[in-house]
């Protein structure tokens, strides 16, 4: 599988997924216009990436410091889908990253994280 | 017309205007002007979160009129995006609490909903609001509108009091839709 990297713009992330680490990363912000166009590619590498990278752990990278409502739409499907993976066994962690003074951040990865069963959910908090 | 801008800023001044926009709206004036409204209270100091919440409503605002405003240029460039006509204003409460507001035209077929749902909204607490915005975000399809149809509920959630809206029916087609959120 090839790396899966996207740049970042003003209201869409920076994207790197690395199939051999198995460390995926999504960092900036996320508003783009078209939500479900902007993470089309992102759900199809991802699903060929699970059924292809077997049972190893995988780790997702998450500092998102604004996203509107569709994007929270989306990341709650993203969820969802590595939430019936990690159902099946294999370990998968997210870390939801957010800076100190971010509250909102802090309480949607709270939210995110009270809606996943099975995945490791870790609430990273970090300073300048 | 040139005489009349000055009444225009006055009135503007007056009312706690800070920012006023009425015109073509694309997802790259979306980016410029919320970025611009963002900039403009770190540099006065306002708090994270309020600077956050005004950033998020106007967000939510200008991204409806991109989408749904039923006035829409004519020479819309494949791959250039949508542009709409709609209107924005942010501005400061007596108590110096922060507002949001826009105005766009809407399809007169669509007024029944819209109004029913930010009823809806209205009636709603906080915890209820939570659990509604969760189990939305859940359980809409992508299918149903261009957005996620989350960012009513999310604004309801930023502010302050219930929402502020109004219709004005202009013709058997179209009503003029507007609304203001005071955030928290």
């Amino acid at each position: 599988m090839t790396r899966f990297s996207v740049q970042a713009t003003k209201s869409s992330p920076h994207i790197d997924f690395d199939p051999e680490t198995r460390i995926l990363e999504i960092r900036g912000e996320s508003y783009p216009e078209n939500c479900s166009g902007f993470y089309g590619p992102v759900f199809d590498w991802l699903e060929r990436f699970l059924s292809d990278a077997r049972n190893d752990r995988v780790e997702l990278n998450m500092e998102i410091l604004y996203f509107n409502s569709s994007s929270s739409k989306t990341f709650m499907d993203l969820f969802d889908m590595l939430d019936s993976e990690a159902a099946k066994g294999r370990t998968i962690v997210v870390n939801w990253r957010y800076h100190e003074e971010n509250e909102t951040a802090m309480e949607c990865g709270e939210e995110f994280m009270e809606d996943v069963q099975n995945i490791r959910f870790n609430l990273v908090e970090y300073v300048d | 017309m040139a005489s009349n801008l000055y009444k225009y800023y006055e009135e503007m001044r007056a009312k706690g205007t800070i920012l006023y926009f009425n015109g073509p709206v694309s997802q790259t004036m979306v980016e410029g002007l919320a970025g611009l409204m963002r900039e403009k209270m770190r540099a006065e100091d306002a708090g994270m979160a309020s600077v956050q919440r005004v950033f998020s409503i106007l967000v939510e605002q200008m991204q409806n009129i991109v989408r749904y405003s039923s006035e829409r240029s004519l020479h819309a460039c494949e791959g250039l995006g949508e542009m709409a006509h709609g209107q924005v204003v942010v501005g400061r409460e007596s108590d110096g609490s922060f507002f949001v507001a826009c105005g766009n035209k809407v399809r007169a077929e669509d007024v029944d909903r819209l109004a029913s749902q930010l009823e809806a909204l209205r009636a709603m607490g906080r915890q209820d609001l939570k659990a509604y915005y969760r189990e939305r975000r859940r359980s809409l399809p992508d299918t149903d509108s261009k957005g996620a149809g989350l960012g009513f509920i999310e604004m309801a959630r930023q502010s302050s009091r219930p929402m502020d809206y109004d219709f004005v029916p202009l013709d058997c087609e179209t009503s003029f839709f507007s609304m203001k959120v005071v955030a928290q």
